[in-house]
């Protein structure tokens, strides 16, 4: 039995400890929050208890592993603790704000012997794991462009994180460095990044980003990230090759759609679209690190991708800033 | 736990095979088919014993058999597995008849093994969301059906009619009108329905439209043609929504995938990323075997299903709508 804490009980938080509470082999052993009202109310929920704090949840319930998700900001201060106290670690993406958070983050789990997961779930969405597979048996033949867009609402979260973006990075940090990291895995190193995004220009709750991506193996990319939708979300996914064209549209693949009446027969309702799997893609992601951990096995994102796809969202940051090309790898490293 | 495959005349065998290989604890041990070549080859790719004669296969030591044989032979053969005291996946329809489908599910009753059904859409993750909304009561009181399953015209034995027993018509109505039974915890009462050849098959209906009043005032409609053309992007598909007093719910099984535009093949494909049925109702049939629990979906539902494709076939032929019951 592999014994996990929690770390935040915030949406990311519920949705790791219900992905938990369905998986055999392991057991949530507690949540701890600064908010101590969310955590006893979540694992009330997930039939754990909560804890006052980090230090309780690490030395009285004994976690094998513990699973960080916090804001990004916090990430390097929280694993450093959690290294420290010798257990693994699972933490929800982006890696951290900086990169310099990142690399201390990985060395402190080094020098400690442990495990550090991020937990970069695209690559265990279903579609997008075809996608790739389906590139890599040249069924597009050999690819020329592709193009992501990903988002809907802007996001609450607490302390209203997601608006700053000293913590957050703007959503080019926090949400399309998934489609980041997910092109990465497809088509290797990016060498140059431009992007344009309503940082600096408007920011009122509402932000859209548009990033250019040139491969190293010459593939174009465009990124398309929001968050200003008044409600929902979506995604897309396109590659064009010189023998065919791959396409996914979110709004195009959802199997379930609802239409809610509200009250009166004439009243307003609701529509509910839905897109349910017998396993979701959360649980199959932490199953996965888990698994890696019980059998000391290479997981399918490694710590290292997670750093990378950081490189190319600050990157497009500081071109959305400077309104310049950025070249890659901005540390100065090689990633040959 | 040991499994046989008995047939490979219906495609979904391979499939099942393939799932019954994934599964931990299961093992396809044997497999039958009076087509040696086909039997044999099928044998070979699954490592499993090769019978051409099922009773052979019948007498070996196994947890349990799936009958994928064409539809006028599933009688005889689950007949003969339920003596043979195996617990029975049958491919749909469960049979030609009501009398041979009754006596498939008295033998097994009889002999005290399990009779299912393989009805996969009912494990289909989308299918079920409305499952769940109708069983607690989201969509209020159900006013109407409407379902397709569409496809294209498999050939072989499936549009010869002493092997099949009919064609689109009992092919594609038996899944579609299965779900809405499940959904409704009612029966088909009353069957009207169109029925013709209009798509190039030989001696046997290819499309049809079936209109259905069930036994608790929800009316229905069907569309089990095989209505795909060659350029469609995929075999076909399974829809079916519900219209009810306080929402309206609508599932695609199918609708999970990518789209692929191939210049190699000069088509357009659905890559789909759906979760299997197969492998989820075989998971289903191995643990019903496992555990003894009684079938998830039974011989009286495949017999309930078949009916309403009959009676469709009669209501076709006299041009007046069918009772099934009052």
């Amino acid at each position: 039995m592999v014994k996990v804490g929690l770390v935040g009980a915030g949406t990311m938080g519920a949705v790791h400890a219900e992905a938990y509470t369905r998986m055999s082999g392991v057991q949530l052993v507690g949540i701890t929050d600064v908010r101590a009202d969310a955590a006893a109310q979540l694992a009330a929920a997930c039939g754990t208890r909560a804890w006052p704090n980090l230090d309780q949840l690490l030395e009285e319930a004994d976690p094998d592993v513990v699973d960080v998700c916090v804001p990004t900001y916090l990430h390097r201060s929280l694993v450093e603790r959690i290294a420290g106290a010798g257990k693994h670690i699972i933490c929800e993406k982006p890696i951290a704000r900086t990169l310099e958070d990142a690399r201390a983050m990985m060395r402190a789990a080094d020098a400690a012997g442990v495990r550090l997961f991020i937990a970069h779930v695209l690559r265990f969405f279903p579609e997008y794991r075809r996608a790739r597979d389906l590139i890599a048996a040249g069924k597009v033949g050999q690819p020329g462009t592709v193009r992501t867009m990903r988002g809907g609402v802007f996001p609450r979260g607490w302390d209203d994180w997601y608006a700053s973006v000293d913590k957050c990075g703007t959503l080019i940090v926090d949400m399309i460095i998934h489609d980041f990291d997910f092109l990465r895995w497809c088509f290797g190193e990016v060498e140059r990044v431009f992007a344009r995004s309503c940082l600096g220009r408007e920011l009122n709750r509402i932000d859209h980003a548009l990033v250019s991506l040139r491969f190293r193996n010459g593939v174009i990319g465009h990124v398309e990230g929001t968050w200003a939708y008044p409600e929902g979300f979506r995604t897309e996914l396109e590659v064009a090759g010189t023998a065919g064209i791959l396409h996914h549209d979110s709004t195009e693949a959802t199997p379930v759609h609802a239409w809610y009446r509200q009250g009166a027969t004439d009243g307003g309702g609701v529509s509910v679209p839905e897109s349910p799997l017998a396993k979701g893609p959360y649980q199959v992601e932490l199953e996965h690190f888990i698994d890696c951990i019980v059998n000391g096995t290479a997981p399918v994102v490694t710590a290292e991708d997670a750093y990378r796809a950081l490189e190319i969202s600050l990157a497009a940051l500081q071109s959305a800033t400077t309104g310049q090309p950025v070249s890659l790898p901005m540390d100065g490293g090689d990633h040959a | 736990m040991r499994f046989g495959i008995v047939s490979f005349a219906h495609m979904h065998a391979y499939s099942y095979a393939e799932c019954l290989k994934a599964l931990e604890g299961a093992e396809l041990a044997a497999v039958a088919d009076e087509d040696e070549g086909r039997g044999r080859a099928a044998a070979q790719r699954f490592g499993a014993a090769y019978f051409r004669d099922y009773q052979d296969l019948l007498r070996l030591d196994l947890d349990g058999v799936i009958i994928c044989s064409e539809n006028a032979r599933h009688a005889e053969m689950v007949v003969a597995a339920a003596e043979a005291g195996k617990h029975v996946l049958c491919e749909k329809p469960i049979a030609t008849s009501v009398p041979d489908a009754q006596r498939m599910i008295d033998a097994c009753r009889e002999k005290g093994v399990h009779l299912q059904i393989a009805f996969p859409c009912r494990f289909n993750p989308p299918v079920r969301r409305v499952k769940e909304a109708v069983a607690r009561g989201a969509l209020g009181r159900i006013l109407a059906i409407r379902g397709t399953n569409r496809g294209q015209n498999p050939g072989g034995w499936f549009a010869n009619r002493e092997l099949s027993g009919g064609g689109a018509v009992l092919d594609h109505t038996v899944h579609v009108v299965d779900l809405m039974r499940w959904y409704l915890g009612a029966e088909v009462k009353e069957v009207y329905a169109e029925v013709d050849t209009r798509f190039g098959a030989r001696d046997i209906d290819d499309c049809g439209l079936l209109m259905l009043e069930f036994d608790n005032g929800v009316f229905a409609s069907h569309d089990p043609s095989w209505s795909r053309c060659r350029s469609f992007p995929t075999w076909g598909d399974v829809t079916v929504e519900v219209i009810g007093t306080d929402g309206v719910m609508r599932a695609d099984a199918f609708a999970q995938h990518l789209t692929l535009y191939s210049d190699e093949t000069g088509r357009v494909s659905h890559e789909a990323w759906a979760d299997s049925m197969d492998m989820l109702l075989i998971a289903d049939f191995v643990d019903m075997v496992q555990s003894g629990r009684p079938p998830s979906i039974t011989g009286e539902d495949g017999l309930r299903a078949m009916e309403v494709a009959l009676a469709a076939y009669e209501s076709a032929r006299t041009h007046r709508p069918v009772r099934l019951r009052a």
